[in-house]
């Protein structure tokens, strides 16, 4: 054990020999986090950025000394000329780096959780959403059976439009191939040796008008990366998130007019059992294993949890901020996001027990959170 | 580059008066003509087309150097090229092609670079008011607007033709022909250009250099025009056609390697017939007829199966437009006209694009304007109406809806002239403008508002002019205001864009230009330098982060130089044009920052009696820049062309 720990510290240093730049001589925004005293690390929020503008941008709030720094990426990368690139889709923690999912650029971005240097940018075509087990990395991807992979990215004909999840090595980022799903596959979530895949058939709208949306969760047994079921819940699925008690929550945004948003929970120690929890969900997140949303109900935003399936709910007073994303520290300190008019820098604002404490001015489109 | 010594020709004119105008003083009533011909305020610029090399090829080169107009172009020959005049944005600038609006109901951008300059004998400008006798009801009812006039063929021989070559950088090859002909009373006009460009350029990215790629279009353009006299009248006809098929190169964005930036493609075919007949019945009453038919069709592909990261989207338009403008001008007494102009007009728009909802829009126009013209003073009073009625076909709703489908608005303007010197004058005018929604505004897929109001642009502003010996300084300040602005934005549910009113931005501006000429021996000197200065303010919402920025892509500063040289047969031109520091976003912040730019051009050109060549340098000190955030222009390019004519 003792070994094995020695030997994972050298592979690291193998990995990113060079002298780390410290992060801390960044300047940035000082706001009130006296609330969330007594942890350390970091809240990255990641700024989608404008489609085609190349405006991706990686932000932070250190915790301990509520320091709040925008475009990080970009100053701790200077080499990387072109910055984080086109369209952030996601962010995830894994040990101490992050994983950021750049969908228009075709990247996953791996950097140091402590001073975002860049350790590896991963061609993943059009990902969306990530998520880890031990060993591999996989990531969903709109772009399925147009490509294949043979240690070169093929560019195939096929008018077959169905995506597909990549596997990545953690250990090496090597991409370790890759297994079909549903329809423009959105969150993903590991539990139980199984990847819980959201469809959501999000290009609809622009192909013919017979096609639906996708109401489906693939279930992809990890051992043999193969899809082993099937699961039906409703139309243009998007998040999933695991508690790690066996229960996967799912999220929908509807059909606009027709069938609202909403979310869903499988319970992984029931063979999969689907059942709806609520509608009208915004934005989301999980925190411990409670999953948390706001909603609009009747023109008013709600705050509400769900926990093993019991249904709860936390104030929340919005004060103006129309959520664009969500991030919960605990129960008490809640970050929303606001994206403002979504071609210029949005907002970071913090909730403590349901009322502002601050708002600090973000990239454009903060819609994804991750904490370290 | 070509246009340098267009625009010199132009200044010159306009300093000894435009030809109409002349022609109008030689007559004896000289009260009545003056009224009837000359226009109350001048063009901001005007520039006369001689045809042959010489004139640029695209009227977007001839454009892009005017006074206060900012050229959003994507760069490349298949880019798109499109006007923002004083920064009232582009949906507010009416291209009119002899007086007929040439229109998009779907996205109310038209796309210069598509307009060759072949038979295009004069390319104006006017900010205020253009006011002339017999203009039809939509020349009073855009902010500015930008008019295309018809050359008519001078056939003393009866015939003439000519074939023209231009190529070079990008794997250009561009020729033309032309032939006309004077069939008894009639003048039979006949012209086609075939366009090939492999539109590859090499631009920095950071610190790589990369080819541009997907930037090239084939294009056909064919018409024939025809003009004849009646007794006090006249009428002239055109029919064109026009197909392309092109790439979009894409934005230029960090990808991973391996994958193109774009492999968008898009297939056009458009046509149209338009015509009029102005019809002077007595010297104190004349009418005129103009109608127009145009079809326009377009495919639009992402070839998703070549780009992975595109969305799959292959879709078909239609849009046809019918229009029919009559307006009748009378002249009361020696110095006063009065007009009333209607048109009509209806547009469709049809798609095959899923969930697409087929609009339909009838809109009428109508104006009555009053001109008062003696030698030193000018007046018009203008008011237009205009009511769009739209209707809507919602697959979900399963039929034809009219909700929220009568738009109108009063479009009041005056216009004053003043020549209190022989050297001196002025012009003013004030000006309320609408623009309706465009369809995809109103009814994109899951997008659109039904429930927009037209936005509103008000304008104010002045143009002093002094001229000695053949030069010219010209002072113009103005202040518009856009209000009730179209803009996209997301309702409550984050992943539902709508469009909605409510922008407003405030600008102020001056613009000025000085200009002449000046013999040196044998040599022919010419020379014009413009300025532009321009806030245009965001005023929205005052609590808003971007209140007080500058609007996207516009310079506080602009402006440029042109020279010319003539000497027996050889003519030299130069040109530099100057954009100062701009944004990409109302967020006036270093990340949007653009850097500001000075490109120069440069031609020779030989002019002899059947032959014309010309050797044209663009971008001759090779500057990395871009006009549009994402889109590199070209690095120094060469053109030949030659004409033969006879």
């Amino acid at each position: 054990m003792f070994f094995g720990v020695l030997c994972l510290s050298a592979c690291r240093k193998d990995v990113n020999p060079e002298t780390p730049i410290k992060d801390s001589s960044l300047t940035g925004t000082s706001v009130d986090v006296s609330a969330i005293s007594g942890k350390t690390g970091k809240l990255f929020v990641l700024n989608e950025g404008q489609m085609g503008s190349n405006s991706a941008s990686l932000d932070f709030l250190r915790l301990d000394d509520g320091l709040y720094v925008t475009g990080a990426f970009k100053k701790m990368n200077p080499d990387v000329g072109a910055g984080l690139g086109d369209v952030g889709n996601d962010i995830a923690v894994k040990g101490n780096e992050a994983w950021i999912v750049v969908n228009n650029s075709g990247l996953v971005e791996v950097i140091s959780a402590t001073n975002e240097r860049e350790s590896a940018a991963i061609t993943i075509p059009s990902p969306r959403f990530i998520a880890f087990d031990d060993t591999y990395a996989y990531v969903t991807s709109y772009a399925g059976a147009y490509i294949n992979y043979d240690g070169n990215w093929n560019v195939t004909d096929s008018s077959n439009p169905k995506g597909k999840v990549y596997r990545i090595a953690i250990q090496n980022r090597e991409v370790k191939g890759s297994v079909e799903v549903g329809y423009q596959p959105e969150g993903i979530a590991v539990y139980g040796g199984k990847l819980y895949v959201a469809n959501s058939g999000g290009f609809s709208s622009s192909l013919a008008p017979d096609y639906a949306y996708d109401k489906t969760v693939s279930v992809i047994d990890a051992a043999t990366f193969k899809v082993t079921k099937t699961l039906t819940l409703t139309d243009n699925l998007q998040r999933v998130y695991s508690d790690g008690n066996g229960n996967i929550y799912v999220t929908s945004f509807g059909i606009y007019g027709k069938v609202p948003s909403s979310i869903w929970r499988i319970n992984a120690g029931d063979g999969d059992k689907v059942s709806k929890i609520a509608d009208n969900v915004s934005v989301s997140a999980i925190s411990g294993d409670t999953v948390y949303w706001i909603g609009s109900e009747d023109g008013t935003w709600k705050g509400n949890t769900c926990r093993n399936g019991v249904k709860g709910s936390f104030s929340i007073n919005l004060d103006g901020v129309n959520p664009y994303g969500l991030a919960v520290l605990d129960k008490d300190v809640i970050f929303v996001s606001d994206a403002g008019d979504y071609v210029n820098p949005g907002t970071v604002n913090m909730f403590v027990g349901g009322s502002k404490k601050w708002s600090v001015t973000a990239g454009i489109c903060p819609g994804h959170f991750a904490i370290y | 580059m070509q246009s340098i010594s267009i625009a010199v020709i132009s200044l010159i004119v306009s300093v000894s008066g435009s030809p109409v105008a002349q022609e109008a003083d030689t007559l004896e009533a000289s009260a009545v003509f003056s009224v009837k011909y000359r226009p109350v305020v001048r063009a901001a610029e005007e520039v006369y087309l001689g045809g042959g090399v010489t004139a640029p090829a695209r009227v977007s080169d001839v454009i892009r150097r005017f006074t206060g107009v900012q050229l959003k172009d994507y760069g490349g020959v298949g880019g798109l090229k499109t006007v923002n005049v004083r920064s009232l944005g582009s949906e507010h600038t009416g291209i009119f092609l002899d007086g007929i609006q040439v229109d998009n109901a779907q996205n109310m951008q038209v796309d210069l670079g598509r307009f060759s300059t072949d038979g295009i004998g004069r390319v104006s400008l006017f900010n205020g008011q253009k006011s002339r006798r017999l203009q039809t009801a939509k020349e009073y009812a855009s902010g500015t607007a930008i008019h295309l006039d018809s050359s008519v063929p001078e056939l003393p021989d009866g015939c003439a033709g000519r074939v023209r070559v231009r190529g070079g950088s990008f794997g250009t090859i561009n020729p033309s022909v032309g032939w006309d002909k004077r069939l008894g009373p009639v003048i039979l006009s006949t012209s086609a250009e075939f366009m090939l460009s492999g539109g590859r350029y090499r631009y920095r990215f950071f610190d790589t250099t990369l080819v541009r790629e997907n930037g090239d279009i084939r294009s056909l353009r064919a018409e024939a025009r025809l003009f004849g006299r009646t007794r006090g009248g006249d009428w002239r006809l055109r029919l064109y056609g026009y197909g392309s098929e092109r790439g979009f190169p894409g934005p230029v964005i960090r990808r991973a390697t391996g994958f193109p930036f774009s492999a968008e493609r898009q297939a056009d075919q458009d046509m149209f017939l338009q015509g009029g007949w102005n019809q002077e019945w007595h010297p104190r009453f004349a009418t005129s007829v103009k109608f127009k038919y145009s079809n326009n069709y377009t495919h639009y592909n992402t070839h998703a199966e070549k780009n992975p990261m595109a969305m799959p989207y292959d879709v078909h338009y239609r849009q046809q437009s019918g229009y029919l403008s009559l307006a009748h001008s009378y002249i009361p007494a020696g110095s006063w006209s009065v007009d009333l102009s209607c048109d009509i007009q209806h547009n469709s728009l049809a798609s095959d694009a899923g969930y697409f909802v087929t609009p339909r829009r009838t809109s009428f126009t109508g104006v009555l304007a009053a001109r008062f013209a003696c030698e030193k003073f000018r007046a018009a009073a203008h008011l237009a109406y205009t009511g769009a009625w739209d209707r809507f076909k919602n697959p979900d709703a399963g039929g034809w809806s009219r909700r929220n489908t009568y738009r109108d608005s009063w479009i009041p303007s005056v216009s004053l002239f003043y020549k209190p010197l022989e050297w001196l004058e002025a012009d003013a005018y004030a000006k309320r403008s609408y623009r309706l929604p465009s369809f995809n505004d109103l009814y994109y897929t899951r997008i659109g508002n039904s429930s927009l109001v037209p936005e509103s642009a008000l304008q104010f502003g002045a143009d002093i002019r002094a001229s000695f010996k053949g030069w010219e300084i010209r002072i113009s300040p103005y202040y518009n205001r856009v209000s009730d602005k179209i803009v996209a934005l997301p309702t409550a549910s984050q992943f539902r864009w709508t469009m909605l009113n409510i922008g407003t931005v405030d600008i102020t501006g001056l613009d000025a230009k000085a200009g002449g000429s000046l013999k040196v021996g044998s040599v022919n000197l010419t020379a014009v330098g413009r300025y532009t200065f321009q806030l245009a303010l965001d005023h929205s919402d005052p609590d808003g982060l971007t209140y007080g920025n500058q609007s996207p892509y516009i310079p506080r500063h602009s402006g440029g130089v042109e020279l010319e040289a003539r000497w027996k047969v050889l003519c030299f031109s130069w040109s530099s044009t100057f954009t100062g520091v701009r944004w990409s976003r109302t967020a006036n912040i270093p990340d949007y920052c653009i850097k500001p730019w000075t490109v120069s051009d440069a031609s020779v050109s030989i002019h002899l009696k059947h032959l014309v060549a010309e050797v044209a340098i663009g971008n001759i000190f090779n500057r990395q820049y871009q006009i549009v955030q994402g889109y590199p222009m070209p690095g120094t390019s060469v053109m030949l062309s030659l004409e033969y004519n006879w």
